[in-house]
């Protein structure tokens, strides 16, 4: 077995530890158990051998490797799997791990890039340096209660500022910060329909409105009314539930994905490293920081996220973006982001040739035509190859910095993950508008499809001899209309009107009057028929079929009842 | 025409003279004084720093929102002792081992810019507020300071059963040494 002596020392470390001579566990103090082992505790026969592997780059190297292969796989605290850069990063400075070129990089790096905070030097008006690589790695919790849930690597920052951005992306995890992401992404936010569905939806809510239009103004379909409004009610449905068994598969599964990070982020102790040694004074770095968390937490378990499409969507473009998205902003335990000073942080993005996006505040400083001005007159440094590293050079005209305006964290979200869409926001406000012309329908739609049981006449009847009252004994009157035919009083038709007071009732008011030809010197002469009503939006159709019909004898009789 | 010197004479030239240039030898009153303790050389002193150290009381208090995950360990009181000034900081022990008679601790300071490399830890009992040992300190890694010192028997068996998670039986005077290297 090689490098034996490397799982001697994480035996002594875990042992120590369990024994309580160690206060930190062999993970978070593993370059002091280190030390400690390699100092007072190695044997001879380890030294020799780890000064053999120290004699040559090339077993350095494999010792590397093997440590961030095979023994941080292998080697599990509490379950979890090693991070090995840590573990690399934390080696790289004590002896003889400080004096191997193999360690070199890890000095000075986790090599997890993260969103750039934008932290101004004194008295800089904004240059490229301000914009500030920022690593996140996230371990589990020390056993040592005393230890910070956020550790600040490399610089120093008040630890309130480090926890309320950890609680920031803790509530957008799942919490209200979540629910605002999830309301947003409801309403702007691109679906992952495939390509033929998305047609199919989209020519399924025109048919609508297309159906809509052809009842609203075209000829009265008569008999296709009941075929019409089913294929419309039927088509509607089918979209409006699509619609929300999309948006609602998809939230739980985010919501559920949601509530085991932000569990396991709960046990997981954040490092955020920012090298140069800053005393960070002031809380607009809180949005990268926040950001990060979340990054960090990711990393801990990238697998977990893949359950759910809107995390997995948001934290692959997180990965993606941490090499060229900066954010700056005070960030609230909420996730609200608010004011900082901007414009010489704007100007450093401008000048610092890897930021193509920007997150900030809503400040009118940073609307994209004022960037897109001081990008003309700003002009970026120009990127040094470090050690001969080839570097692309475009020959484009000037440089674009997109800028992305938030009130809140979850617009950040909404902004990295890209999940804004022009074309599904105006779907939205198209199928809104539909909906709402269908929820107003409804009614007429149902008593087309659903009609009521035919009502019988009931009492009251008008007191007054110049008015016909038919009362009918129903709870759904819209859906009714009665009309008079008789040979002495003029014929009439008249809605079925819900009244109130002492004398309230569902009924039909006629004004009685004289036919200028009679036919008949009869009074009582005349039917009252009880029809079906058929409208949509407003709009009357022909009546429907009668349910219903009573002698004008019988009705004016109730009166006197 | 030169004199044949012979190498033994020559040798015994070299070391009268080597005699002659040499500093004399501290008188037994004068080695005494060496190997005294500074808490006997300057009771006065000491008198004052122990005072202050006893006035010390430390202990976690958890304000937490949520309930703690595990153990801290337990400050121990540590009197930075300057030439100007006094300066008062929690220690956390991080390692404790006593094998063979011999202490290992590893301790860290907090709040205090680290600009000292070197300690002279002067260990006072928590009991009888008496020096019981003293030993330098080396800084390591992560701010650490670093103890390898003999234990006399009698501390090497009471300590010998100690745990960084127990409270400590002693108090540090930290007296800022010059680095050797």
């Amino acid at each position: 077995m090689r490098f034996v002596w490397f799982w001697t020392f994480w035996h002594w470390s875990t042992e120590s530890f369990r024994s309580a001579a160690l206060l930190r566990s062999p993970l978070q103090g593993i370059a002091s158990h280190w030390d400690e082992w390699y100092q007072h505790e190695a044997s001879e026969s380890d030294r020799q051998a780890i000064d053999a592997v120290g004699g040559s780059v090339f077993e350095q190297r494999r010792f590397v490797c093997w440590l961030a292969r095979h023994w941080a796989r292998e080697a599990r605290w509490r379950d979890e799997q090693l991070p090995g850069r840590f573990v690399l990063a934390q080696l790289s400075r004590v002896a003889p791990f400080d004096k191997w070129t193999a360690f070199e990089k890890y000095r000075s790096t986790y090599a997890t890039p993260g969103i750039a905070a934008i932290v101004l030097n004194e008295e800089s008006a904004g240059e490229a340096v301000d914009v500030r690589l920022v690593e996140a790695l996230a371990l589990p919790l020390d056993d040592d209660a005393a230890a910070g849930t956020v550790v600040a690597d490399g610089f120093q920052i008040d630890s309130g500022d480090l926890n309320t951005a950890r609680r920031a992306a803790l509530s957008l995890l799942n919490g209200k910060g979540f629910l605002i992401f999830l309301s947003l992404w409801t309403l702007i936010g691109e679906r992952p329909y495939p390509r033929y569905l998305r047609m199919l939806l989209a020519a399924g809510w025109i048919g609508v409105v297309a159906l809509i239009v052809r009842l609203l103004v075209g000829p009265d379909p008569g008999n296709q009314l009941v075929t019409l409004e089913t294929l419309l009610f039927a088509l509607w449905s089918l979209l409006v539930a699509t619609s929300l068994a999309t948006a609602g598969t998809l939230s739980i599964k985010a919501w559920l994905m949601g509530r085991e990070m932000r569990k396991r982020m709960e046990t997981l102790q954040l490092r955020l490293r920012m090298n140069g040694g800053l005393s960070v004074h002031g809380g607009s770095a809180g949005l990268a920081f926040c950001l990060n968390d979340l990054l960090a937490a990711y990393r801990s378990h990238p697998r977990a996220a893949n359950r759910s499409w809107l995390w997995e969507r948001f934290f692959y473009k997180l990965r993606g973006a941490s090499q060229t998205w900066a954010a700056t902003g005070i960030i609230s335990a909420e996730g609200k982001v608010d004011h900082v000073v901007l414009e010489p942080k704007i100007r450093a993005c401008l000048r610092n040739p890897t930021i193509t996006d920007v997150l900030t505040p809503w400040q009118g400083e940073a609307r994209q035509s004022l960037i897109d001005a001081a990008a003309a007159t700003t002009k970026p440094v120009r990127r040094t190859a470090p050690s001969g590293e080839m570097i692309l050079g475009f020959a484009s005209g000037a440089r674009k910095v997109r800028s992305h305006r938030c009130r809140h964290a979850a617009q950040s979200i909404i902004a990295i993950g890209d999940f804004a869409s022009k074309s599904q926001l105006t779907a939205n406000v198209f199928a809104l508008a539909v909906t709402v012309a269908m929820a107003l329908a409804l009614p007429d739609i149902r008593n087309v499809l659903q009609p009521p049981a035919p009502p019988s006449a009931v009492s009251p009847g008008s007191p007054s001899s110049y008015y016909l009252w038919v009362s009918l004994d129903t709870d759904r009157p819209e859906a009714f209309k009665a009309a008079l035919e008789s040979g002495f009083w003029s014929n009439r038709r008249a809605n079925v009107i819900a009244y109130g007071g002492a004398d309230g009732s569902s009924r039909a008011e006629m004004r009685l009057s004289r036919h200028r030809r009679e036919s008949t010197i009869d009074e009582e002469d005349g039917i009252v028929w009880i029809e079906r009503r058929r409208t949509f939006l407003g709009r009357e159709f022909q009546p429907g079929e009668r349910v219903g019909s009573y002698p004008l004898s019988y009705l004016t009789g109730l009166r006197h009842e | 025409m030169k004199r044949a010197i012979d190498i033994q004479s020559l040798l015994e030239w070299r070391q009268q003279r080597a005699e002659d240039e040499a500093p004399r030898a501290p008188s037994g009153t004068r080695l005494l004084k060496l190997v005294q303790p500074w808490w006997e050389m300057w009771p006065d002193r000491f008198a004052e720093s122990v005072r202050r150290l006893a006035s010390i009381q430390l202990s976690y208090a958890y304000a937490m929102t949520q309930h703690p995950h595990g153990h801290t360990g337990h400050p121990v009181a540590a009197l930075i002792s300057r030439e100007d000034d006094e300066q008062e900081s929690p220690a956390r022990v991080l390692y404790m081992n006593v094998r063979d008679a011999r202490l290992r601790l590893r301790f860290q300071l907090a709040q205090v810019p680290m600009r000292d490399r070197v300690f002279e830890v002067t260990f006072v009992s928590e009991a009888g507020l008496q020096p019981i040992l003293s030993a330098y300190a080396e800084l390591s890694t992560d701010g650490e300071y670093r103890v390898d010192v003999e234990l006399p028997s009698e501390l090497a068996a009471a300590w010998g059963s100690l745990r960084v998670t127990d409270p400590m039986p002693f108090r540090f005077i930290l007296r800022p040494t010059p680095d050797a290297n």
